[in-house]
């Protein structure tokens, strides 16, 4: 029986004081492969970010099943969010992972540049180490941000829509990349998304947020063609 | 080219003032990288403003606190300097903590803060009438003053901001680039911000008194983003900009000097051609590329 990596036990989530998301209570097990879905505006971010601690818990708690201090969970942010203002090269992105493990005043080293190397490599983007981050496309990007969040070691990797505004053929590249360190590496992941039709296809478990609140079931069970017609109507329940 | 030689030579009467401006002209631009990256430069603004505010309330604290001061002795400079210190830093700190929660605009902050600050000037000059006359000369930062004992301040101050920014230069880059990151990382970002902004009001409040407003900020913003241009790592840039603006310095010293110009404007004059020849020559680069893919 596998343990769980992360459990949320009653929690409320909010913004200065006033509660988004209540009495939200789950379990996902090491190894899971698990989507964040639901309508738009319903608080998907906000659950992620409460996941990561980014924002306040206003009750209840969020358990870790290892030590996030020693191994924090491995964050793939929208990359908007990301300033292009800063001269960085793809494999300076990624070093930025490793700080995780590095103290103060302790230096970026071999070891750290040799892992950062492995972590592109295992998103298929070795190749492009000293290209200026800045002049990838949407996809090649994100796949770097994924290798940053590898190069940090994580147990479990939270993704926040990391096929938003890239193209059909980048998403299929994320999505493979991301489905292939949980099989192959058993990572834990917890993925936001709105796309169902690329996720009912690689995930088995759901956490469906909806109504100031979130439940987590199987796919088949929450992406049901009749459930998501309820929600978002009958294009998207057959696409 | 004897001007090169005499400026140069170990005697040369203004060697203080030259070594000081290249110091300046070095290390703004390594805090400046920060302040463009961060996008801060809007700030540049206020803070000279609320350094003198800091300057004119330490006087008048002096006033109030001991006694009558006599304007004109040393301890009158450290007590300004530590006015102007105090008000920039905290001027940064209540502005960064404005912009977290984000409900006010950019301008409306920093023309609050600069109004605040001017009002509060002339009130606490007004309190120490001797203070007005000293305050200008503190604050004109005549670098061609700079004796042997501020140049061994500046060297030691901008020598230690120079430590503290390459011993941390991951975690100012890690809290700087992506915030949240750092946060899920377990480490102290207000800690790191906070030292950052202790770096930056240092810099300002030292180079204000020492090299002036104009100069400051001048090389805290035109080397960085002359930088930016033409580099495309984090290492690269900060020490490309510390270059431009070291080079900047004395270029700007010896046209000064040749030309009996006033030195503060030729040094600021001289970073901006830089910034000018290498955007232009930025903008016939991209141009021919994408003319070049057409």
């Amino acid at each position: 029986m596998s343990s769980p990596a992360l459990a949320l036990h009653d929690v409320t989530f909010g913004y200065e004081g006033r509660p988004i998301l209540k009495g939200v209570t789950f379990i996902v097990e090491e190894g899971e492969f698990c989507a964040l879905l639901g309508p738009n505006g319903a608080g998907k971010t906000t659950l992620l970010r409460g996941m990561l601690g980014l924002i306040p818990i206003l009750g209840g708690r969020v358990e870790y099943g290892f030590d996030r201090r020693t191994t924090p969970p491995g964050y793939v942010p929208q990359r908007e969010s990301l300033d292009p203002i800063f001269p960085l090269t793809v494999l300076e992105v990624v070093l930025m992972g490793t700080f995780a493990r590095l103290w103060p005043l302790q230096p970026v080293g071999r070891r750290q540049h040799r892992f950062a190397a492995e972590c592109l490599a295992q998103v298929g983007l070795e190749q492009i180490a000293a290209q200026p981050f800045w002049s990838l496309s949407g996809g090649q990007k994100e796949r770097i941000l994924i290798a940053r969040a590898l190069a940090s070691e994580p147990r479990l990797l939270l993704l926040d829509e990391p096929t938003a505004g890239v193209d059909p053929g980048a998403t299929v590249a994320i999505m493979d990349a991301i489905t292939r360190l949980n099989r192959e590496r058993g990572l834990t992941v917890v993925l936001v998304s709105h796309q169902l039709r690329i996720v009912r296809q690689v995930v088995r478990s759901v956490i469906w947020v909806d109504g100031g609140s979130a439940v987590k079931g199987t796919a088949e069970e929450l992406l049901a063609p009749e459930r998501i017609a309820d929600v978002f109507g009958a294009v998207a329940a057959g696409g | 080219m004897n001007e090169l030689f005499e400026i140069l030579s170990p005697d040369f009467l203004l060697r203080d003032a030259l070594v000081g401006s290249v110091i300046v002209g070095v290390v703004c631009p390594l805090v400046g990288a920060y302040f463009v990256l961060r996008r801060m430069i809007f700030l540049g603004v206020a803070l000279p403003q609320l350094s003198a505010a800091g300057i004119a309330f330490s006087f008048v604290g002096y006033r109030l606190a001991v006694g009558v001061h006599e304007h004109g002795n040393v301890s009158e400079r450290e007590l300004a300097m530590l006015g102007s210190f105090g008000f920039t830093l905290g001027g940064l700190l209540v502005l960064t903590a404005f912009e977290r929660r984000g409900r006010e605009t950019v301008e409306a902050r920093i023309g609050v803060t600069y109004a605040i600050a001017a009002a509060l000037t002339i009130l606490f000059l007004t309190l120490d009438p001797h203070g007005d006359a000293e305050m200008v000369n503190l604050l004109k930062g005549d670098i061609l003053a700079t004796t042997r004992t501020s140049l061994g301040l500046l060297a030691s101050v901008f020598g230690a901001v120079v430590v503290v920014l390459f011993a941390f230069r991951k975690e100012f880059l890690l809290v700087s680039f992506d915030r949240d990151l750092a946060v899920v990382f377990g480490k102290r970002v207000r800690l790191w911000d906070g030292l950052l902004y202790l770096i930056i009001g240092a810099t300002i409040s030292l180079g204000v008194m020492t090299a002036g407003p104009l100069v400051t900020f001048g090389f805290l913003v035109v080397p960085p983003l002359t930088a930016r241009l033409v580099t495309r790592r984090m290492l690269s840039f900060s020490l490309v900009a510390a270059a431009l603006g070291g080079a900047a310095a004395f270029g700007g010293f010896y046209c000064a000097y040749r030309m009996d110009l006033p030195l503060g404007p030729a040094e600021v004059a001289l970073a901006s051609l830089g910034l000018l020849v290498v955007g232009a020559a930025s903008a016939i680069r991209r141009g021919a590329g994408r003319w070049r893919a057409s």
